[in-house]
């Protein structure tokens, strides 16, 4: 598995669980740890290297075992409203009893809110069959032989340690969870809130919301790809100027998607329609996970409403398909394809040819005969450079899809073409007679089609995902 | 047979100065430039990007040649096989690739993102000028390389212009076809080749970044247009050590080299004088005839190669000639079988990536 998370440094981590742990317990006028909590640990939340595991919890019972009492003792009773639960060292005070019960009253929710996230995300990864998995893990390393195949005993080392920092990890949301949970017992208990204990909390949850964000990002865009820019290209179904009205529509959806998550756009190649829209547009996103975002928008788009372009205003279905690839840098394409599965068309205007013709084409189709696959190539101006770039394209294709279908070959790749027809939408768009975004494989819908269409796709995108993971797991067990 | 040179405008731009500025490949002057006068225009993408203007005026420039551009639809396909809307319009992105200095942010959204109307954009021409020249293109069907000035060929750039014969992307697969020669041939690759009638430098150039040590190419052209336009072009690729340019008729300007050429190829004229008159537009009216036309059945320049080859070449030697195709191929060898059969050897024909036959291959004995 790739490890996506932002590089943690583990040097680091250590250094601040060390600081904070001698900062809190050398403190006894412990207005430093308070205040230092929720600077350093927001800053380094549980991550999936070697800090101590100690580091989550340090910060919670350390407050709890020292004398809490920076701030004035507990003895307030929730129903006093002259009472003020002054705040030490003269920072803001107006924290009456009954917005601290409120923010009580939040936090409690935002613990049990929590709580069930971890213990979904706990589920979903199927934690049994991970601790079965390092079980085997273990096995195999320990096994005399195992260091004869120098590549592979690596590579199960770098698993083992994947399997071990996930299970570590999602165990230390379960003690993270429980500890905010146990602060909302005892304030309960003690019929008061305390402000450290209460910081304490909400500050643990928050770090852990952030953390739980991560991981399930980490987990949903986890695909060997996921990480790169994409290449998006749009082709306009049958059904004339409409569906290539529609196909234009698409382009400025995906570009001002690509905009809002400030990724960088380039329409590389855009081939207008006669009267309107385009027949087809190839946009290139650059920025970090692009791709694995995107690569669920790949299929057939429809949609329905009453047409601009005939006088009737008929209500007019129409469909694109969309196309994802992943942009990959040229040295991960190092993959040789025998020259002889390669088959190149060069469109030329027909005739003679030679001298006889001047016709800038310079477009260049390129098939992989044992799949089929097949890319077509168009923006340079050179032959040259179209062949490169369509090889170029062809190979990112093909791993893209050997990876899908889990081929451990090209040869074993069965042949994959979006078509824009009917039933083969993954998402439908009904402007007329009511309005409506729906996405025909998660159910996911809304009515705002205004804001989809002005690239507001993260709602879509989020729930394939989710969607596809959750697929993923119940298909194939942990992997 | 006259050059067509009308219309010389010749850039006040152009100095070796101002070329200079832009990331050519070479930091010495053009003056060297053999013996005519003669100054080749620089083509747009290379020139400094001193025009200012406002990006709604780009806009609006960019929406009247668009129109213009549709509105040929397909007649010029029916009247001469010329090109339909959908190649005028990827003409147009590749204009504006070429003339506006930061296309990418500025015209790939174009109809995509809303760009503020009063941002102003830097160019390589003068808006007034693209009016023009897209016009020409247009109107007078013009070649939309001699309106940028340049033809993408393989991986070069090359510089042409009215007089020069614009390389065609089917002369590439002759670079490709020596390539292999001298994969497997170390002493041809070390020897002098020649590139009769090299035009805009296109063959002349592709061969010589492939030569190994020692290795050199001799460029002919009876045009003192060409020979400025290659010699420019060699420049541009510092490639004025390597590459010769010499002014005359075929092998003429060679008749030093006799019998000590490791390669010998062309692009000679090759369409029979009958056909010039139904060519498309741009190639018949704009391009230079000495260019294309070949003669009655548009073999004279062919045959004449053969002798070249003959002569010229020495043992070992190996030679490629493109044809008009099929028929021309036959003949070619039909005729160096029967007459040329005691010198030249292992003939081939070869046919290009569209399937037409449109090389004759072949080694001095």
């Amino acid at each position: 598995m790739v490890v996506v998370s932002q590089p943690l440094c583990c040097n680091t981590i250590i250094t601040t669980a060390k600081t904070f742990t001698s900062s809190s317990s050398s403190s006894s006028s412990s207005s430093s740890s308070s205040s230092k909590q929720p600077l350093l640990i927001p800053q380094f939340p549980s991550s999936s290297s070697s800090s101590s595991p100690s580091t989550h919890f340090l910060s919670f019972r350390t407050t709890l075992t020292r004398s809490p009492s920076p701030f004035p003792p507990p003895s307030l009773l929730f129903a006093t409203p002259e009472n003020q639960l002054s705040v030490g060292e003269g920072e803001e005070d107006t924290h009456t009893s009954d917005s601290a019960l409120q923010d009580f009253y939040s936090l409690r929710r935002d613990v049990e809110i929590a709580s069930q996230r971890v213990k979904e995300i706990r589920e979903s990864s199927a934690l049994q069959l991970l601790e079965q998995e390092l079980a085997n893990l273990e096995e195999e390393a320990s096994s005399s032989s195992f260091w004869d195949d120098q590549a592979k005993a690596q590579q199960t080392l770098s698993t083992l340690a994947d399997v071990k920092d996930k299970i570590k990890l999602l165990n230390e949301y379960k003690t993270q969870v429980e500890d905010a949970e146990t602060i909302v017992m005892l304030t309960e208990e003690m019929e008061s809130v305390d402000k450290g204990l209460y910081e304490e909390a909400s500050s643990v949850i928050k770090e852990l919301n952030k953390s739980l964000d991560r991981f399930e990002l980490t987990q949903l865009l986890s695909g060997p790809y996921d990480k790169e820019g994409a290449v998006i290209s749009i082709t306009a179904g049958a059904g004339g100027t409409d569906a290539q009205d529609w196909a234009d529509m698409l382009l400025r959806m995906y570009v001002r998607w690509a905009e809002k998550q400030r990724y960088k756009t380039r329409v590389v190649e855009k081939s207008p329609g006669e009267e309107a829209g385009i027949k087809s547009a190839t946009v290139e996103v650059e920025g970090r996970y692009a791709y694995g975002y995107l690569s669920g928008e790949k299929g057939t788009h429809r949609i329905v409403r009453q047409s601009p372009f005939n006088s009737k205003g008929l209500r007019q279905t129409s469909f694109s398909g969309v196309e994802v690839m992943p942009l990959l840098p040229e040295e991960s394409l190092n993959v040789e394809i025998p020259e002889e599965d390669l088959e190149y068309n060069f469109s030329r205007a027909g005739g003679k040819g030679g001298q006889n013709v001047n016709k800038i084409e310079s477009a260049v189709r390129i098939t992989h005969i044992p799949t089929g696959v097949t890319l077509r190539c168009t923006e340079e101006r050179s032959q040259l450079a179209n062949k490169v770039k369509a090889l170029r394209r062809l190979k990112a294709k093909l791993l893209v899809i050997a990876e899908e279908q889990r081929a451990s070959e090209f040869k074993q790749i069965r042949g994959d073409v979006v078509k824009a027809e009917w039933g083969q939408q993954i998402r439908n768009y009904v402007f007329h007679p009511y309005k409506l975004v729906k996405d025909v494989r998660t159910g996911q819908e809304t009515t705002d089609i205004t804001s989809v269409m002005d690239g507001e796709l993260d709602l879509f995108i989020k729930s394939y995902l989710k969607h596809k993971f959750s697929m993923t797991l119940s298909t194939s067990g942990v992997n | 047979m006259k050059l067509t040179l009308t219309n010389h405008t010749f850039s006040t731009l152009l100095n070796s100065s101002l070329i200079n500025l832009r990331r050519p490949f070479c930091s010495s002057s053009l003056s060297s430039s053999p013996s005519t006068s003669f100054k080749p225009k620089v083509p747009i993408f290379l020139r400094p990007p001193i025009y200012s203007t406002k990006l709604s005026d780009l806009k609006k420039w960019h929406n009247w040649a668009k129109n213009i551009a549709s509105s040929i639809g397909s007649s010029f396909v029916q009247s001469d096989n010329g090109p339909d809307s959908t190649i005028l319009c990827r003409e147009l992105k590749w204009f504006i690739e070429d003339v506006v200095e930061d296309h990418h942010s500025v015209f790939s959204h174009m109809g995509v993102k809303d760009n503020d109307e009063n941002e102003r954009v830097k160019m390589r021409a003068d808006i007034d000028e693209l009016y023009c020249l897209w016009k020409q293109r247009i109107e007078d069907r013009k070649p939309f390389q001699y309106i940028v000035g340049c033809e993408h060929w393989k991986d070069l750039v090359l510089s042409v212009q009215e007089g020069v014969l614009i390389p065609r992307p089917e002369t590439e697969l002759i670079v490709e076809l020596v390539s292999d020669v001298l994969s497997k041939n170390d002493d041809l690759k070390r020897g002098v080749w020649a590139d009769l009638g090299t035009g805009s430098g296109a063959l002349a150039i592709g061969i010589g970044r492939i030569l190994g040590n020692g290795g050199k190419v001799i460029a002919s052209d009876l045009s003192p247009v060409a020979v400025a336009v290659a010699a420019y072009n060699v420049q541009r690729y510092c490639l004025q050590d390597k590459i010769e340019i010499r002014e005359g008729s075929w092998f003429e300007p060679l008749k030093d080299m006799e019998g000590k050429l490791a390669g010998l190829v062309s692009n000679p004229p090759y369409i029979p004088s009958n056909d010039i008159s139904g060519l498309q537009a741009e190639v018949g009216k704009h391009e230079p005839r000495v260019a294309l036309d070949g003669g009655i059945d548009g073999m004279n320049a062919l045959l004449h190669l053969c002798d070249g080859a003959d002569l010229l070449l020495k043992s070992g030697g190996f030679f490629a000639f493109e044809t008009n195709g099929e028929k021309q191929c036959r003949e070619l060898v039909d005729y160096m079988k029967s007459n040329r059969s005691a010198s030249l050897c292992d003939l081939e024909i070869l046919a290009d990536f569209a399937g037409i036959q449109r090389f004759v291959i072949g080694f001095h004995r």
